[in-house]
C-alpha cells in the first residue's frame, strides 16, 4: 500500500473499507507527517494522537466484525478550531477563549463522526475567523506549504495548509467573507462554500449570523462532495436549515455536457495578474472541451453588493463581540480589534437596509445569469502575497490589503450562493491559482459535478508542495 | 449623499454602541467604512415596504424549486 497521506479522501476511505490499509496505519502515517511539519507549517492548534489512535483501532475492530459506520469509516480528519466538541478546548484562535472548554458538540462534527470519520486534532485559524490573510499573533502564523514566506489566506488558514501539506485528506473550514475559498486558492486545494442554510452552524463559533457557512476543504471536488453529503441537511438546532435538502449524490455526478457556464464581462476579469488571467482562459477552454456552453454575463454592480456585505458582517461581528470589546479590548490582536470596531460606524437603518436588500439583490443576480448553471471567476486577482507585503499588524495599509484580497469574495456571501474553488494553475513563484465556480441556491451538487469534471481533465489538484 | 464619513459621525454611533474607541479610532474607522457607506447610500435603493430580511429566503427557495 502506498503512503496513505498521498491518497485523496475518497481513495483513503475506499482503501480502508477494502482493508488495503487499516485506519490505524493511516492515522499513524498522518500523525508522523504532522509531527515532521508542525514546527514549519504550524497548521495544528492541538494534536490528539492517543485519542485518534484509540478511535482508529476501534474503527479497525468494527470493520473486522463487518461493521461499517459510514462512507468515511476510519478516516482521520481535523477541523478548524471553532467547531465545538463537548469537554474539549475550542480556542477559536484567540487569547480571549484560551482555555475555553466547549459545552456541546457541533452538529457538523457529529455528522462526520456518524459517517465514520475520526478526529486527529484541531487546526489553527485567524483569531475569531475575522481576517482573510491567515495571520494570527496569538497562535503564530500558519505558513503556506508552497512557500513559507507567503500567506495561506484565511480565516481557515490551518485547514488550507493541512490539506495542501497532505496532513489530512479533508478539513472543515468556515466561510463568512471568503474564509474557505481564499485558503483553497492560496494553498492549492479545493474548497466548497455551501449555500447559506444548507449546513447547520449549531455549536460552531459565530461571526456573522446572517453570512456564516460551514464547509470543507479537500484535495478534490469529489472529496468536498463526500464531506458535504455527510454534513448537509436540516438540523433543529439551526433553524436556518429548516427545509434544507439533503445531498443529492446523483446531482453531483451530472454530466457537464450541455451545462451552461457564465463568464462575467467585468469586475471579476479586471486587473488580474497575467497568470490568473491565463488560468481563467485555460479553464474556459477545458470546460468547452467538456461540452459546457460558455456565455458572457453582465452581473449587477458587484461593488455595491460587496458594500452591503461589508455593512452586514461589520455590524454582526461587532454585536457578537461587543461584550468583550467593552471589557477585554486589549486581548484582541490589533488587526482584529480594528476590524471589529469598524462595525460601530454604521447606523441601524444602514444595517437593516443592507439586510432587506439581500432578497432583491439575489433576484437581480439570478435574472442576470439567466439559465447559467454556474459562473466561472477567479478567486483572487493574484497568487499569495508574502507575509511581509501584508500588513499583519493592522497598520495604515491593512484595510486596503484586506479589501484587495477579498474583492471577489463578498458577493457570494451576501447572496448566500454556493461556490467551489478549484486549483486551476500556478503563477508567480510557482504559487497556486484557484478559480471559483459560483452556483445557484441549493445547487451545490452542480458545482461538485463541474469541479470533478474539470479535475478529470486537469492535474493541478494532484500537485503537492515539496514540504519544507 | 455623503461623500465621506466623518470622524464625528463615527464617534456618535460608536458612543451609542457603548464600545469604547481608542485614541484616533474614529478617524481610522471613518476612513475604513467610507467605501461601503457612500457606495450603498449612492445607490439610493428604494425597496417596496413589503420587503423584509426573510424575503431573501423566499427568493432563494423559489429559484431552487424552479
Amino acid at each position: 500500500m502506498s503512503d496513505p497521506s498521498a491518497l485523496s479522501l475518497a481513495e483513503l476511505a475506499a482503501a480502508i473499507r477494502r482493508r488495503k490499509v487499516s485506519s490505524a496505519e493511516a492515522t499513524r502515517a498522518m500523525l508522523a507527517r504532522i509531527k515532521t511539519t508542525q514546527r514549519r507549517i504550524n497548521a495544528f492548534a492541538r494534536i490528539e494522537p492517543d485519542e485518534a489512535m484509540k478511535a482508529a483501532r476501534a474503527a479497525d475492530r468494527a470493520l473486522a466484525n463487518g461493521k461499517i459506520r459510514g462512507p468515511l469509516h476510519g478516516v482521520p480528519l481535523a477541523h478548524k478550531d471553532m467547531y465545538y466538541v463537548t469537554g474539549k478546548l475550542a480556542e477559536c484562535g484567540s487569547k480571549i477563549r484560551k482555555g475555553w472548554v466547549a459545552p456541546a458538540t457541533a452538529t457538523a462534527l457529529m455528522r462526520l463522526e456518524g459517517a465514520g470519520a475520526l478526529r486527529i486534532g484541531a487546526l489553527n485559524m485567524v483569531e475569531f475567523a475575522f481576517g482573510p490573510t491567515g495571520h494570527n499573533p496569538h497562535t503564530g502564523h500558519v505558513r503556506n506549504p508552497w512557500n513559507r514566506a507567503h500567506i495561506t489566506g484565511g480565516s481557515s488558514s490551518g485547514s488550507g495548509a493541512a490539506v495542501a501539506a497532505r496532513l489530512v485528506p479533508a478539513a472543515l473550514g468556515s466561510d463568512t467573507g471568503g474564509s474557505i475559498r481564499l485558503p483553497a486558492h492560496f494553498c492549492g486545494v479545493t474548497g466548497l462554500k455551501p449555500t447559506n442554510g444548507r449546513v447547520s452552524r449549531a455549536n460552531a463559533m459565530p461571526l456573522s449570523f446572517t453570512l456564516d457557512t460551514v464547509g470543507p476543504l479537500a484535495r478534490t471536488a469529489e472529496d468536498c462532495g463526500l464531506v458535504a453529503a455527510a454534513i448537509m441537511g436540516p438540523d433543529p438546532l439551526d433553524p436556518t436549515t429548516d427545509g434544507a435538502p439533503p445531498w443529492d449524490a446523483q446531482g453531483a455526478q451530472r454530466s457537464t455536457r450541455n451545462m451552461t457556464i457564465g463568464v462575467p464581462r467585468s469586475f471579476y476579469v479586471d486587473d488580474l495578474e497575467t497568470d490568473v488571467d491565463k488560468a481563467l482562459d485555460d479553464a474556459i477552454a477545458v470546460f468547452r472541451k467538456l461540452g459546457a456552453r460558455i456565455v458572457q454575463v453582465e452581473l449587477p454592480d458587484q461593488m455595491l453588493v460587496s458594500a452591503a456585505a461589508l455593512i452586514v458582517i461589520a455590524v454582526e461581528a461587532l454585536t457578537t463581540h461587543a461584550p468583550w470589546l467593552r471589557t477585554r479590548a486589549k486581548d484582541y490582536s490589533d488587526q482584529v480589534r480594528n476590524r471589529l470596531l469598524n462595525g460601530s460606524a454604521y447606523s441601524a437603518v444602514e444595517y437593516l437596509e443592507a439586510l432587506r436588500w439581500r432578497g432583491p439583490a439575489l433576484a437581480a443576480h439570478l435574472a442576470a445569469i439567466g439559465n447559467c448553471d454556474a459562473i466561472l471567476v477567479p478567486t483572487c486577482r493574484s497568487v499569495a502575497p508574502t507575509i511581509e507585503e501584508t500588513d499583519v499588524g493592522g497598520g495604515a495599509n491593512a484595510e486596503a490589503v484586506i479589501l484587495g484580497v477579498t474583492r471577489f469574495m463578498r458577493p457570494v456571501n451576501y447572496l448566500g450562493l454556493p461556490a467551489l474553488t478549484v486549483p486551476a494553475g500556478f503563477g508567480k513563484g510557482g504559487l497556486p491559482i484557484g478559480l471559483q465556480l459560483i452556483g445557484r441556491p441549493f445547487r451545490d451538487e452542480t458545482l461538485v459535478a463541474l469541479g470533478a469534471a474539470f479535475q478529470g481533465a486537469t492535474d493541478y489538484h494532484r500537485r503537492a508542495p515539496a514540504l519544507p | 449623499m455623503p461623500k465621506e464619513v466623518s470622524p464625528a459621525r463615527v464617534a456618535a454611533t460608536a458612543a451609542a454602541t457603548r464600545v469604547p474607541l481608542p485614541r484616533n479610532g474614529a478617524e481610522r474607522i471613518a476612513r475604513a467604512v467610507t467605501m461601503p457607506v457612500t457606495r450603498f447610500a449612492a445607490a439610493n435603493i428604494a425597496l417596496d415596504m413589503e420587503i423584509e430580511p426573510a424575503t431573501f429566503v423566499a427568493v432563494q427557495r423559489k429559484d431552487a424549486q424552479s
